[in-house]
């Protein structure tokens, strides 16, 4: 599991509204989040193999009409920013007419730690 | 005594872009009508993998799509939409936005409407993104095919 993904998880936590990650039974009330990862995507290919394995995602916001969060999107996209950089974009905003519920969601992606350099003396210069 | 310099063949090479500008647009939609085909099969296979449970109303929590759902959505197929063309470039879009009705549970529903709450999730229906996932694998063999295709052509081109 990527570590962004991990980081992404542990800010949203931070956060005063609760988090709910992928397979959550309960619905709580007011806002609330849910982070998935959805498998890979945009993994770099080459020499017969994947050079770079890098893993996509979703931030799923739902939150009520009337919110005294205001600021909710907004905050939701500087911790984005924070952990991962250029590589987000906001995917799609829609309403529900049938709960009165905004769902907003945030497509990520997040790479693989890299391998670290083989040692030993074959790799010797 | 003045020197004179000749270059032979430049009619043959203008002819040859001029017929490339001409045909380009034709190489380019047939290209492009191989990789949406790709797309639209991609979509399909992953539309299959939906994962899916007997209809109950959400009371607490979200809940799975029901198999006539699912049914509705593997029926209805991704589209093609018609061909945008504009001096060389062409594009187009695969999805479900002119899928049009379905009758689901008594009542005619929208597939559109349908195919979104599967795909990105409601508060009540769990989110199975099966069309972000067909583009992620989809997608390099689409421009593979297209590439492939284009370069077909310009070599039969070339070859006249």
């Amino acid at each position: 599991m990527p570590s962004e993904y991990e980081a992404l998880v542990a800010a949203l936590k931070l956060t005063s509204t609760p988090v709910a990650e992928y397979g959550w039974k309960t619905r709580p009330e007011g806002a609330y989040y849910v982070v998935q990862l959805d498998g890979e995507a945009g993994s770099m290919d080459g020499d017969s193999g994947k050079l770079d394995r890098s893993w996509g995602g979703s931030l799923d916001l739902y939150y009520p009409k009337l919110t005294d969060r205001d600021d909710l999107i907004e905050e939701t996209e500087e911790i984005l920013t924070e952990i991962f950089g250029s590589s987000w974009y906001l995917n799609s905003t829609q309403y529900e007419s049938g709960t009165g519920l905004f769902h907003v969601e945030w497509v990520f992606e997040a790479m693989d730690e890299p391998d670290p350099e083989p040692e030993g003396e074959e790799n010797a210069v | 005594m003045p020197y004179e310099m000749k270059v032979d063949g430049m009619t043959e090479i203008s002819a040859l872009l001029e017929k490339m500008e001409q045909q380009a647009t034709g190489i380019a939609s047939q290209a492009l009508y191989d990789g949406a085909g790709i797309m639209a099969e991609e979509i399909r296979k992953s539309a299959e993998s939906i994962k899916t449970a007997p209809f109950q109303y959400a009371r607490e929590g979200t809940r799975l799509p029901s198999p006539e759902e699912k049914e509705i959505v593997l029926a209805a197929g991704a589209g093609i939409a018609k061909f945008n063309k504009n001096g060389t470039e062409v594009d187009t879009s695969v999805g479900y936005s002119s899928s049009g009705y379905a009758e689901l549970n008594g009542k005619v529903k929208p597939v559109p409407l349908i195919v979104n709450a599967i795909n990105s999730g409601t508060s009540f229906m769990q989110k199975q993104p099966f069309i972000r996932k067909a583009k992620n694998s989809g997608s390099p063999k689409a421009m593979a095919a297209m590439k492939n295709k284009i370069e077909e052509a310009f070599e039969a081109m070339t070859k006249k």
